[in-house]
């Protein structure tokens, strides 16, 4: 078994990553996969792409069929867009149905896997050390604090750590949107080149911050 | 049951021969967009559908009434005989207009007249429920009058849609209102005191037994109407662009609300002589004649009946009579023409 902290860190990766590409994202990839297999909603979902297409193909040749001189073809046209139409909406509601059970089941499920799975960690190893810290390395103040809960003094408790993963991950990834967006802009003037840095500086700054503060907050 | 004959021929036989023959028949609508002759279509079946039933009633629901100007004969609310006829009976109500008798009669009367009050409050309150209320009203009447044959000569047609989608729509609501009034009726009465009496003298369980009485007579000529043995509808149209696309929808509108429909009189049209040099009648001839053409494509199993246009007015007693003769059997355009 990997060890429980390289466990936690990872854990706190995936809830990080879920974060930033949002939910409903996700969700759809997975009803996409989803469809991908052989289950009965991939055929619903299938048929009802090509009742659109065909529905669309319809609309187009209605389009070109002048009502005035080929009244029959029109009208017959018009019959089965408006057949076609009323399928269309009928699956559609089906299809909407299963997906927002499915959704559910997914945001629930996923929540059992991060969340949950965070907490049990968190509630199960409370007692025990993740590892020590060097005998008088810490203030007794500061050893307390990285023990808190329940861990004996002087090591460092599960909740700590996860906190210390969840800030270095922000911090990471806080710096890597800001080194690829300053990447992919374009090529400014040298003039405003040196004022541009501090923004980064800035946010590591705050992300210091925030770290000092959440672990204030366990306090 | 001859609606359901089909001739071994592709097309079915150009009359409206089929429905004299349906003698289960018991309401038949006429409708169409306005102007296409639906009051002169409406009359001609009605003469000729007393020659072979007991008796027939012919209302007309068009606001703007017609009859009266067909027969040279003034008709009212009241049923009353065609001059010439012994079967033929005919009145025009207004789906507007009789409402207000409705109430007004409730206010003169005694006993139920208590619900006059509220009952015009409730007309007023929900839209479309005075022209629902009043057409319910018209077919309890004319359900106690026991005629073999009832032909509405409707209003044009968006008017004749909202007319019939009103039973469903009305049935739907007094079934909701009785539901709540059988759930809360005894809180109410217990509020209201012993007899039920509402502030202006009305009572609850008489306001309610008359909503129910009406929701009974609707659900049962809703019922009748859906029944293809009892009831049918007769598209009248001319050759012209709209009045096609207006039977189209009405037809699919028709088929929506489950009410059958297999016949569909084409009116005025022109039949000019060989050789006429008449340009507006001969251009006329041709357009008609593509749509003619349309028409005999997109309704392969209807009823296509083809009227000409006269050179007089349809009026009166007689000319009505060798009109509806064109009913029943196909007119014969003049030899050599377009």
């Amino acid at each position: 078994m990997p060890s429980l902290l390289i466990i936690v860190f990872i854990l706190q990766l995936t809830i990080h990553s879920v974060n930033t590409f949002g939910v409903a994202t996700i969700n759809s990839l997975l009803w996409t996969l989803f469809n991908m297999l052989p289950v009965p909603t991939s055929k619903a979902a299938a048929e009802q792409n090509d009742l659109k297409s065909q529905f669309l193909e319809l609309r187009k040749e209605m389009n070109a069929t002048s009502s005035q001189d080929e009244f029959a073809k029109w009208a017959k046209l018009r019959r089965q867009h408006d057949k076609l139409l009323e399928q269309i909406e009928k699956t559609k509601s089906t299809l909407d149905s299963t997906k927002s059970t499915f959704d559910s089941v997914v945001n629930g499920l996923r929540w059992l896997g991060l969340n949950g799975v965070r907490m049990l960690l968190q509630f199960w190893f409370q007692k025990q050390p993740m590892f020590w810290l060097p005998k008088g390395w810490a203030p007794y103040y500061a050893e307390w604090l990285l023990s808190f809960p329940r861990a004996p003094v002087g090591s460092v408790s599960i909740q700590s750590w996860s906190i210390a993963c969840m800030a270095i991950i922000l911090l990471v990834s806080d710096a890597l949107v800001s080194a690829v967006g300053l990447a992919l802009a374009p090529k400014a003037p040298s003039k405003t080149a040196e004022p541009r840095k501090a923004p980064s500086e800035e946010k590591a700054a705050r992300a210091e911050e925030s770290r000092s503060q959440s672990e204030k907050k366990e306090l | 049951m001859s609606a359901a004959v089909v001739n071994a021929d592709d097309e079915l036989e150009p009359t409206l021969q089929s429905i004299l023959d349906q003698k289960s028949l018991r309401w038949i609508f006429v409708g169409g967009k306005g102007g296409v002759g639906k009051t002169t279509t409406s009359c001609s079946l009605a003469i000729q559908l007393a020659r072979v039933r007991r008796s027939v009633l012919l209302i007309s629901t068009d606001p703007a009434h017609n009859l009266s100007d067909a027969f040279s004969q003034k008709f009212g609310k009241e049923e009353r005989l065609v001059e010439g006829y012994t079967n033929l009976s005919a009145m025009e109500i207004d789906p507007n207009g009789s409402i207000q008798d409705l109430i007004g009669q409730a206010d003169d009367g005694e006993g139920p007249a208590a619900a006059g009050g509220m009952m015009q409050d409730l007309a007023y309150a929900i839209p479309g429920i005075d022209e629902a209320m009043s057409f319910a009203e018209v077919l309890k009447q004319v359900k106690s009058l026991s005629y073999e044959t009832i032909i509405f000569d409707t209003a044009p047609t968006g008017h004749t849609l909202r007319f019939l989608q009103f039973p469903t729509v009305l049935e739907k609501a007094l079934a909701k209102i009785s539901a709540l009034s059988s759930q809360f009726g005894p809180m109410l009465n217990g509020i209201l005191g012993a007899n039920g009496g509402l502030p202006n003298g009305q009572s609850l369980p008489e306001m309610m037994e008359k909503l129910e009485s009406l929701r009974e007579t609707i659900s049962e000529v809703n019922g009748q109407f859906k029944d293809e043995k009892m009831t049918t509808f007769v598209c009248v149209c001319i050759p012209e662009f709209l009045s096609l696309y207006e039977t189209e929808r009405m037809i699919q509108e028709l088929a929506n609300y489950n009410i059958d429909t297999h016949c569909i009189v084409v009116n005025q049209l022109l039949f000019p002589k060989a050789g006429s040099d008449c340009d507006q009648c001969n251009a006329r001839r041709k357009m008609q004649k593509k749509y003619l053409g349309q028409i005999a494509e997109l309704y392969d199993d209807f009823n296509v009946v083809k009227m000409p246009l006269l050179v007089e007015e349809v009026r009166g007693k007689d000319r009505l009579e060798s009109f509806s003769e064109m009913l029943i059997k196909p007119y014969v355009p003049p030899v050599g023409g377009l």
